[in-house]
């Protein structure tokens, strides 16, 4: 299937190799498939984000809003919860995603193997983390983690290992959600690149094979460079998923201790929800866009580039 | 639609020619927990009362529930007719959505005299406008093993002051081992238990008083508490259920609606337990305080308000019904003439004889009632990380609360007390 | 068969030896995988006060059926069940043919509008859906959609995730035989849904798994649209089991793992779409 990752941004529309590929059909057949999803979005999209793009502009008083252009943006940089938040996401971001994704390769390449049995199966169980329900995931994971008696805490005491307070002290509370990121999405990205995989075709492994390289170096040599689109479309996806990162911290740790876990969109959310400080939030929100925006660009920029050599 | 201009909030129509008129029609009710289990029940005799009239409870779970009320009040519609909202989270709504209710002064406001003062004071808004009635409260007191006290040889009535306290944690822990009390390390733990104890809460006047005496009097003791070893860290409230029942806390200071969980998840417990008033700050100062407790309100939106506030007026101020709702799911009454009945003067079973709610029904009435402002989730963020310092990292408490101060000051835009 | 086809030779010390360290690798990520589980499972067959204790139990308990009940008994288990089961068959089936179109239109044509296009699937992929809630709740208000199912469906049927996924599919795919399609005298659609669309299974398998999957799990748009009980889709209805001050635990654990096999039939069915990549890599050829 060969993953073309690269998106054709607006700005940059000349891709290199495209030359006699696009037909110039008439306007009216490209909006048959377009279409069903352009009116979505235009109905469903266009309001509630140009209203919120609105609302990073003002505050609300009493019930009466106010337009104060660029304040809440401003505020931004003397707010320590919002730069601590910034903190925890670059962790992450640095941290956790390279160790995901790394396991995850390691992952696809072990299912990819054609003497394993039960291919299905072991596919099934490692994808199982990313299927959990969120309520379940919560509740699982204090348990498994809680600090007197919890499982983890049981079996590192046998071997005569702490006990770890797991989500009340900072630095662990960082580490649990590392962990257990780690846990739910590690299968679900090793299941996109195991797909990446199967579409380089025999021809390429037997090719490899042929020319007498072991299978190690098979992959080291042959097929990664082949599944790079692949390995930077999970990249880019994980690093909008941490930059959006809510579901886990929040049911987790609500953020906290002491904002150690606190990421960008939990903050979002807090002030918007919970603080009814809706124009904050938003701006905030796009705060949040400007980054992934940036970023990814960024990764396309650094490891997008070679494929087009 | 919502609110007669000038951001004001508008009247139920009709209120007095009505008073004996009939309602009919439909209301939606949102709630969540028992709270929903006690108003579906009581709807079917409302309904059967008031023919022709239907009363939807929905239980619209309790983890999530603001995050509808406030989508619901933010976009002007989509609400149910009567709203369950916890009293201290009222004045937030009521001050960033000021016509978003449905004003109950003329109906309600000669209930005034029949509830507790605390509760009356989170659900009347600017201008003495009463927006919703109190429903239940969350008088505190201090639950006891009474094995590990008499292990420890403490008696629990010699603890008058939070000293007294402090002193025989010491004693327990050497003789029984236990720990004096658990915290929640995702909230604040028993700050701001302390804080209306001595009658004010993160605000005063409308200013920043997380620095004041009182302030620096109660982080003080939960510091002594963790430099004394006496305090046993969990995480949420499976983390403190499960604490309690493992024994491994002497004492949980915490409101009435504790003795439910207790009966609920640890009945192997019974006997255990007793309740005692909460230590004062001094012998003969304030002996109980506030946690939770909840309102009932009928937003503007509500295309049938008459209903609504019927029903509201129904459930709230019958005796036999509030008596009822303690009885059958533990919902601790704000409306005082309940308080007087004999069922809480019972002896109960799970507390060794003790007259455990008796206990409750006598500090109720002497709860201090402190400030709720808009920006309490603010301040209330800070505070976790101000508690958390102080508690975990060995932070100065006079130099915290004084940091915590300048914060929310800059983020509330509110000026300080001192 | 795609897999890495290396001549069937008889394994060597040095091979075997490489195929413990897999096997062995593989076997603890799945203990890892699936430890939570297991005391999701064991905890459903005790009381809520029973896990309470510390530590908590490790093995099963009796009270299992007792669960059970109580979960159809508080929140009509087997209804939102059936409700969740409804919304995201549809929601699936929709967005999936939305997506590809959507996709293959991005992937295979030039046409007015297009950046545009890409800039609002990129932004939507971007923003922090929080933000978009109050919003898009009005627009539901304003047309009295509130407690109904096509407000929990529509809004989020566009999906991004989906149209890049699908667009990177077909951009590889070989004009040549669009062009003889067309040759042919093939309608577009014709040649979209008999030629095209067959040749993307892996793809359209995988998005057909995440796209359930997000339906399936999506709680706070459910939860904010939905007003009746009667209507709740799972993770709604099983979000009314944590009180104020009261959680049920054990039917929470029951109702997740419950709720969790229906995904788990969902990905056996469909991962062979992954494996049987077959005319995904005979176009490539």
């Amino acid at each position: 299937m060969a993953v073309d990752t690269t998106y054709d941004r607006p700005a940059a529309p000349a891709r290199a190799p495209a030359a006699p590929r696009r037909r110039r059909s008439p306007r009216r057949v490209a909006w048959i498939f377009a279409g069903p999803a352009a009116a979505l979005f235009a109905l469903f999209f266009a309001y509630p984000l140009g209203a919120s793009l609105l609302q990073s502009f003002t505050t609300e008083d009493a019930g009466a809003t106010r337009w104060v252009g660029l304040d809440q943006y401003r505020r931004m940089i003397h707010d320590p919860a919002f730069v601590e938040s910034l903190v925890n996401t670059g962790i992450i971001l640095v941290v956790q995603v390279p160790v995901m994704i790394g396991l995850a390769l390691v992952l696809a390449v072990l299912l990819n193997q054609s003497w394993l049995r039960l291919r299905g199966t072991w596919r099934a169980v490692h994808f199982l983390p990313a299927v959990t329900t969120l309520v379940a995931y919560a509740v699982v994971f204090q348990v498994l983690l809680k600090t007197d008696g919890g499982l983890v805490n049981q079996i590192l005491g046998a071997v005569g290992i702490g006990p770890v307070d797991w989500l009340n002290s900072p630095t662990w509370a960082r580490i649990s959600l590392i962990a257990s990121l780690t846990w739910r999405w590690t299968g679900y990205n090793a299941v996109i690149l195991l797909a990446g995989l199967q579409a380089i075709g025999n021809e390429q492994y037997e090719a490899a094979a042929i020319d007498g390289s072991g299978t190690l170096s098979t992959y080291a040599r042959v097929i990664l460079p082949q599944l790079r689109p692949v390995v930077l479309f999970c990249v880019v996806t994980s690093t909008i998923g941490t930059l959006q990162l809510f579901d886990e911290n929040y049911v987790l740790t609500r953020g906290g201790p002491d904002d150690a876990t606190l990421t960008p969109v939990v903050y979002l959310y807090k002030v918007g929800f919970q603080q009814l400080d809706f124009g904050y939030a938003a701006a905030i929100a796009w705060v949040v866009v400007a980054l992934i925006a940036a970023i990814s660009a960024l990764q396309y920029a650094a490891f997008g580039r070679e494929r087009r050599r | 639609m919502g609110g007669a201009g000038g951001g004001g909030t508008r009247d139920i129509d009709g209120n007095k020619a009505d008073k004996k008129g009939k309602v009919s029609g439909k209301i939606t009710v949102w709630s969540w927990d028992v709270a929903a289990k006690a108003m579906k029940r009581l709807a079917r005799t409302f309904e059967q009362r008031h023919p022709g009239t239907t009363v939807d409870v929905v239980d619209i779970g309790y983890d999530n529930a603001y995050d509808k009320l406030t989508v619901g009040l933010r976009a002007g519609s989509g609400l149910a007719d009567v709203l369950t909202v916890e009293g201290d989270h009222m004045p937030r709504y009521t001050a960033n959505f000021p016509s978003a209710f449905y004003d109950l002064t003329n109906l309600g406001g000669r209930y005034g005299g029949d509830f507790d003062r605390a509760a009356w004071s989170t659900v009347t808004g600017r201008k003495s406008a009463v927006l919703a009635l109190p429903w239940d409260i969350g008088p505190c007191a201090l639950y006891y093993r009474t094995d590990h006290f008499r292990a420890a040889g403490v008696d629990p009535k010699s603890l008058l002051t939070w000293d007294d306290y402090v002193t025989a944690g010491v004693r327990i822990k050497k003789a029984t081992g236990h720990r004096l009390l658990i915290q929640d390390s995702t909230d604040a733990g028993i700050l701001p238990m302390l804080l209306q104890q001595q009658g004010q809460s993160y605000f005063k006047g409308g200013r920043v008083a997380v620095d004041t005496p009182e302030a620096v009097r109660a982080m003080t003791l939960m510091k002594t508490l963790h430099d004394k070893g006496l305090v046993d860290y969990e995480n949420g409230w499976d983390g403190f259920v499960t604490g309690t029942k493992e024994g491994k806390a002497a004492t949980t200071p915490t409101a009435a609606w504790w003795t439910g969980t207790l009966t609920d998840e640890m009945p192997e417990l019974k006997g255990r337990f007793g309740v005692t008033p909460l230590p004062g700050f001094t012998a003969d100062g304030t002996r109980t305080s506030n946690i939770g407790g909840s309102t009932l309100c009928v937003p503007a939106q509500s295309k049938n308000p008459r209903l609504a506030w019927a029903f509201i007026e129904f459930l709230l101020t019958s005796k036999a019904n509030q008596v009822s709702m303690l009885k059958h799911e533990g919902l601790f009454p704000a409306y005082l003439p309940a308080l007087d009945d004999p069922y809480l003067s019972a002896k109960q079973e799970y507390f060794g004889g003790q007259a455990a709610l008796d206990v409750f029904a006598r500090l109720a009435r002497n709860i201090p009632p402190v400030e709720y402002t808009k920006d309490d989730a603010k301040a209330s963020d800070i505070m976790i990380s101000t508690v958390n310092g102080v508690m975990l990292r060995g932070k100065d408490p006079r130099t915290a609360l004084d940091a915590a101060a300048r914060q929310i000051a800059a983020a509330t835009g509110r000026e300080r007390v001192k | 068969m795609t897999a890495v086809q290396h001549a069937s030779v008889r394994a060597h010390p040095a091979r075997r030896l490489g195929r413990v360290a897999v096997w062995l690798f593989l076997a603890c990520g799945a203990v890892v995988s699936l430890v939570p589980f297991l005391w999701m499972a064991i905890a459903a067959t005790h009381s809520t006060s029973d896990l309470f204790h510390s530590p908590p139990p490790f093995l099963p308990g009796g009270r299992l059926l007792d669960n059970l009940a109580r979960l159809q008994d508080t929140i009509g288990f087997g209804r939102v069940l059936l409700n969740s089961l409804g919304i995201a068959v549809v929601h699936t089936a929709l967005s999936s043919l939305i997506s590809a179109m959507c996709g293959y239109g991005l992937a295979k044509y030039r046409f007015r509008g297009r950046g545009l296009l890409l800039g609002a699937v990129l932004a939507t992929m971007m923003i922090p859906f929080q933000v978009l809630l109050v919003p898009l709740f009005q627009m539901m208000a304003s047309v009295g959609w509130i407690d109904s199912y096509q407000a929990v469906i529509l809004p989020f049927l566009a999906n991004s995730f989906g149209i890049l996924l699908m667009r990177q599919g077909f951009v590889d795919f070989p004009d040549e035989i669009l062009e003889s399609a067309r040759i042919d005298g093939s309608g577009e659609l014709r040649t979209f849904y008999q030629v095209v669309l067959p040749c993307v299974r892996p793809q359209l398998g995988a998005l057909v798994i995440f796209t359930f999957m997000t339906q399936w799990n999506s709680f706070i748009w459910p939860l904010l649209m939905l007003n009746s009980e009667d209507k709740y889709t799972v993770p709604v209805a099983l979000n009314t089991l944590t009180g104020l001050s009261r959680v049920d635990y054990s039917g929470l654990m029951l109702g997740s793992l419950l709720a969790t096999l229906p995904l788990m039939a969902l990905f056996l069915l469909f991962q062979r779409q992954f494996v049987a990549g077959l005319l995904g890599g005979a176009v490539k050829g």
